[in-house]
């Protein structure tokens, strides 16, 4: 169970600004925990999007991440980094989530013809002044369309492992902590990850990066 | 440098295409590709994969977040501690525990097996209409001594005859 990982990641050098925060809010001051909210929000559920491409999945899972932080605050030890533990949280709830049979729902809404601009996925660029042309618009749908369902035919550890180190800048010792595996592991499935990706991407190789 | 590719140290090509790698190894590395295709070639494609990525830029976040997790936290600190046990198992994966469950039931099932109950023997006893006829019989023996002792054995003979 994730509730208890508090306790058990590995040993951390110092204590992180976060984790005395949340010792604070282990004493009781529930102004930590807003400004622990405030920092670790949007990272958590862009992570958790990601993951499930869902919003209003990745909204619910997210609040039982920060929900979980706050009732464990009273046996919280900081044996580890705070994002750490956070994002173990995190990934064990969209693994489930995804494990859980509840992944074909999610797909069937990949699969269909999305309107990202009601999921909010256009770019804030948008919003500039020189607005995209439609062929730019589409190109963008098109690419992100093929980024998303590329990442979403990866195995879910690769997934998370791959979100981990291109999203949150992970380094390959916090994501092992996170997965719970060992450094080597996680370089491996991340050159497997990424190998995929390179195989189901190739084809948006541009002049650019050439 | 030796060739990332050959010695398995592919991390240095995903560090460098991420920018991630210090001065000095990168500078190694961008030597190295000069005269190495494979990697040269390798590093292309993940760039091509590093800047794909970049384009999925997340959903914004909703604006009362904050104030639904604070009503969940106010209203999870009113539910009994049995209800909040039972939201926290809502997100648990329970699909290790099925072939658990099955293997433990198994097992049970083959140790029954393995060892049948014994038979319920009851324990020699004398049940009460037995001891009721036992004590009949014993009552009738004595009023047949008495009479054996009232009567002398030749006046039953002579009365028979």
């Amino acid at each position: 169970m994730v509730q208890g990982v508090n306790t058990i990641v590995g040993a951390a050098p110092a204590l992180d600004l976060d984790a005395q925060l949340m010792l604070r809010v282990r004493d009781g001051d529930e102004h930590s925990f807003g400004v622990l909210l405030e920092k670790h929000r949007n990272p958590v559920i862009h992570f958790v999007y990601r993951m499930v491409q869902d919003r209003a999945i990745a909204e619910e899972l997210s609040q039982e991440v920060f929900l979980r932080v706050y009732r464990s605050r009273e046996t919280y030890e900081p044996t580890a980094r705070f994002t750490t533990w956070l994002f173990r949280i995190a990934t064990h709830l969209a693994l489930n989530w995804l494990r859980d049979g509840r992944k074909e729902r999610g797909h069937q809404r990949l699969d269909a013809t999305r309107d990202l601009e009601k999921d909010g996925e256009m770019p804030a660029r948008e919003v500039s002044d020189r607005k995209p042309s439609v062929e730019q618009r589409m190109v963008y749908e098109t690419t992100l369309r093929e980024v998303r369902e590329a990442i979403a035919l990866l195995p879910e550890k690769q997934r998370a492992a791959v979100l981990m180190h291109k999203y949150e800048e992970m380094d390959y010792s916090q994501i092992a902590n996170v997965l719970e595996c060992s450094e080597s592991a996680v370089k491996s499935l991340l050159f497997r990850a990424y190998e995929s990706l390179r195989a189901r991407l190739a084809h948006m190789v541009t002049g650019e990066t050439r | 440098m030796s060739c990332p590719l050959q010695t398995e140290e592919t991390d240095l090509l995903l560090d460098y295409s991420a920018g991630r790698l210090d001065a000095v190894r990168a500078a190694a590395l961008a030597h190295h590709m000069e005269t190495c295709p494979d990697c040269a070639s390798f590093r292309m494609e993940q760039k091509t994969v590093w800047d794909a990525l970049d384009a999925w830029e997340p959903a914004p976040v909703s604006m009362d977040f904050n104030r639904r997790l604070w009503q969940r936290i106010e209203a999870a600190a009113a539910v009994p501690w049995y209800q909040s046990l039972a939201e926290s198992l809502r997100f648990a994966n329970w699909k290790p525990v099925v072939p658990l469950t099955a293997a433990i039931l198994v097992i049970a099932a083959g140790f029954l097996l393995d060892h049948p109950r014994a038979k319920n023997n009851p324990a020699p006893g004398v049940s009460v209409t037995e001891a009721n006829q036992v004590e009949q019989t014993l009552d009738d023996i004595q009023l047949l001594d008495q009479l054996d002792a009232v009567i002398p054995a030749g006046a039953v003979k002579s009365k028979s005859m």
